[in-house]
């Protein structure tokens, strides 16, 4: 008995000192790795994707020449945004990061947090010359540049396979009434005219972000952006609603899209099998197919501009889409000269020529001189002749937006398509999302 | 319970045994465990025992459940420090026809998981509970769902179910256009069918063992009496699983209403909103809209909603007398 009890007084020490070890390793994890701290050095904090090699040869460039060295940290990509908007307000925040511009950095500038870059633009303007201004006023927030462009850019193309519109007897529309010409002639092939990947909700909005460009011009949706509710409710509005309730009712798109996504391949796929004529999408659909199909991206995807609109107050010129991704720099930093010179580089030749090389199409005014040698040149140079052309480039509405309004708005999308909103319902869901 | 019907599983023993316990006299129980010491702590284990289990849930359970009942009533984007906003967000909640929908969308799938999982689970338990050697590899073939994660699950549905190159299209006849996950009925029968396939094999193994535990005795004394299969299973054991089926509605209460990863995947809460059940709606206003102030609100909602509807089924079921089921044995 005397063993017992000793052996449970002894389990109660244990546990005790198990215990305080415990918390003491809570209170060390929480504490420490601290790193943004007094070195020489600053953190670039990037989305973590197979981009992420390029970025890594160019910080190493950097650092061959830099006293203060940069320090590349990747977040997988799903994960980024959340780790972004726990760690921007803390010690453990970059000095620089990767984003998207519009509405995705707007808090961030709302909170004080980043630095504008105009003085670094007035010591070495080139750091805005050097890049196409329908890109590089993406990541302007009320006037004042907050990002430099560091990746490539999405503009959304119409894409198209060849053969099934052949077969058909019509070819790639370049107005919406040879649009809706070549909906009927693939209907009664029996083949779904457009592919969409509903599912994933997106591939839905590209479809109002062009209709909206065409009929009302880009405006509108600046306008309604800046808070002005009532340009939703505009005839305009109403119109590119009532134009996209026909095509949709034209059975353009199936019945079946909400069920199908371009993220699990089911949209590429119906277009490159010839179940589809056409698909709707950013320009990384041509990567896709290349991976997916890679006989039928050779020889049978076309692409076009979106059709222009008769009558509709928008540049046909006119893009949207990603507009590229940008860098954007704390104003806590200590090493703004550094990040300076860091910047520069996202546009040099050797940038250009490292994102040409994974298939991202820069948007620096240097990038036309290295399209001829690049792999998919063709493809390349008439995106790059779009971007470069475009009046305007609206970036995706989600992305323009608030975080905030990114799921109703996709919610409404969806539901104005599948016909369980009407225009009214669509209109008050947009004036319900916050522009503040 | 008094009438007779007794029962073997594992929860009701150890439930009859603390009730016995109770119904002893101390001094007879201090007798058998430790007769020879003045203290009757000395064989238990010390409190110190319980410490980390109990520091650990105040860790993780207790302190989260307070902060997030704290956060309810802030307004937060994960910048800064979060700001009080009084019953802002319960008052933004209350009006939210989507916060209500979600409430009744998580009850209904709740409800219609506990409907087809509980037969099927049943039928599969007791006949895997049989002793011949066929049934046993058969039964680890049925709980091969178990061991899926519910994301590779997921995946799996999505492409059995696309429309296009999945089953539907060779099915035509039984599916239509496929247009399953992009219409209200079809997301949720798609959302019931996937649960009832994952889940079914775990309730089936509480069966199993709750079917494998009632006496032969009784079966024997049935046959003698000239009761058929049917009668015996719907008056022996059907009876005799009464705990088990309740401890096993619990479990499908509970993680009912907490399904999140299937959502996720197979819906993203659509078509629309059709999809948005209750935890994967504070999900899309915390993690993807960064409101974690009204995300919290709803996470509260879900822990009250889940409490009360748990304690209803306890309730109801008798449970929570544990009352004992041996006599008459």
């Amino acid at each position: 008995m005397a063993t017992l009890t000793h052996r449970a007084r002894f389990s109660r020490t244990t546990t005790a000192t198990l215990v305080l070890a415990l918390g003491l390793g809570l209170a060390a994890c929480g504490g420490g790795s601290g790193s943004s701290g007094g070195a020489k050095e600053f953190h670039v904090l990037v989305y973590g994707d197979a981009a992420n090699k390029v970025e890594k040869r160019i910080v190493a460039t950097f650092n061959k020449t830099s006293d203060v060295k940069a320090v590349l940290d990747t977040v997988p990509g799903a994960d980024y945004q959340q780790k972004l908007q726990t760690v921007i307000n803390t010690p453990q925040a970059p000095d620089v990061f990767f984003n998207w511009g519009g509405g995705s950095i707007q808090p961030f500038v709302k909170a004080d947090l980043l630095l504008p870059l105009d003085g670094m633009v007035a010591e070495e303007p080139k750091l805005a010359s050097s890049f196409l201004p329908s890109v590089f006023d993406t990541a302007k927030v009320d006037g004042k540049a907050y990002g430099v462009p560091m990746r490539g850019t999405q503009p959304v193309l119409l894409f198209n396979n060849a053969k099934v519109l052949a077969d058909a007897g019509t070819q790639p529309p370049g107005t919406w009434a040879e649009l809706l010409d070549s909906v009927k002639k693939l209907k009664a092939k029996g083949v779904t005219p457009i592919a969409l990947g509903g599912g994933d909700q997106w591939p839905t909005l590209m479809w109002f972000e062009y209709l909206y460009d065409r009929v009302a011009g880009p405006e509108l949706f600046k306008k309604a952006l800046a808070g002005d509710k009532e340009a939703w409710a505009s005839e305009d509005s109403r119109k590119a609603l009532s134009m996209l309730r026909e095509l949709v009712d034209a059975g353009a798109f199936g019945t079946n899209y909400d069920s199908v996504k371009f993220t699990d391949g089911g949209s590429p796929a119906l277009l490159a099998t010839g179940k589809a004529g056409f698909e709707l999408m950013g320009s990384w659909a041509f990567s896709t197919q290349q991976e997916t199909s890679p006989e039928f991206a050779k020889n049978g995807l076309g692409y076009t501009a979106f059709p222009t609109i008769e009558g509709g107050k928008g540049d046909p010129a006119n893009l949207v889409g990603n507009t590229n991704n940008f860098y954007s720099v704390l104003k806590k930093t200590k090493h703004a000269d550094a990040i300076a010179d860091f910047l520069k580089l996202m546009y040099s030749d050797e940038f250009v020529k490292e994102q040409l090389a994974i298939g991202n199409l820069p948007t620096t005014t240097n990038t036309a001189k290295f399209l001829d040698s690049a792999d998919n040149s063709a493809y390349l140079k008439y995106q790059f002749d779009l971007v470069d052309k475009a009046p305007a480039f609206q970036l995706s509405w989600d992305q323009a937006y608030l975080q905030t309004n990114a799921t109703p708005m996709h919610q409404a999308i969806q539901q104005f398509f599948n016909g369980r909103l009407d225009a009214d319902g669509f209109i008050k869901a947009m004036q319900a999302l916050s522009t503040e | 319970m008094g009438t007779g019907t007794g029962t073997g599983t594992g929860a009701s023993t150890g439930a009859r045994a603390s009730q016995d316990a109770g119904r002893r006299p101390a001094r007879a129980r201090r007798r058998t465990r430790a007769p020879a010491t003045p203290s009757s702590t000395v064989a238990r284990p010390g409190v110190g025992w319980a410490l980390p289990a109990t520091l650990f849930f105040g860790l993780f359970a207790l302190v989260p459940l307070v902060l997030v009942a704290v956060l309810s009533f802030a307004s937060w984007d994960g910048l800064g420090a979060p700001q009080f906003a009084g019953t802002d967000n319960w008052a933004k909640l209350l009006d939210d026809p989507v916060m209500i929908r979600s409430l009744w969308l998580s009850l209904l799938l709740t409800v219609l998981g506990v409907v087809t999982q509980t037969p099927l689970a049943i039928l599969l338990g007791v006949w895997a509970a049989g002793p011949q050697r066929n049934r046993a590899v058969l039964s680890a073939v049925f709980f091969v769902p178990l061991l899926l994660s519910a994301t590779a699950i997921s995946v799996l549905w999505r492409a059995l179910l696309d429309p296009n190159f999945g089953v539907p299209a060779q099915a035509r006849w039984l599916f239509g256009d496929g247009n399953l996950l992009g219409s209200r009925d079809g997301a949720i029968a798609v959302l019931v069918l996937v649960a009832a396939w994952q889940f079914t094999p775990l309730h089936a193994l509480i069966y199993q063992g709750a079917a494998r535990a009632v006496p032969e005795v009784l079966y024997q004394a049935a046959s003698i009496d000239g009761a058929g299969t049917v009668r015996q299973f719907f008056h022996i054991t059907l009876p005799q699983l009464r705990n088990s089926i309740i401890t096993s509605v619990i479990l499908m209460v509970v993680g009912g209403l907490t399904t999140f990863d299937t959502v996720l995947i197979l819906t993203q809460g659509g078509p629309g909103t059709d999809t948005t059940i209750t935890a994967f709606y504070m999900y899309q206003k915390a993690f993807k809209g960064f409101e974690f102030g009204i995300g919290s609100a709803i996470a509260l909602l879900l822990v009250v909603v889940a409490t009360l509807i748990s304690l209803v089924v306890v309730r109801m079921s008798g449970y929570d007398r544990m009352a004992g089921t041996k006599e008459g044995m």
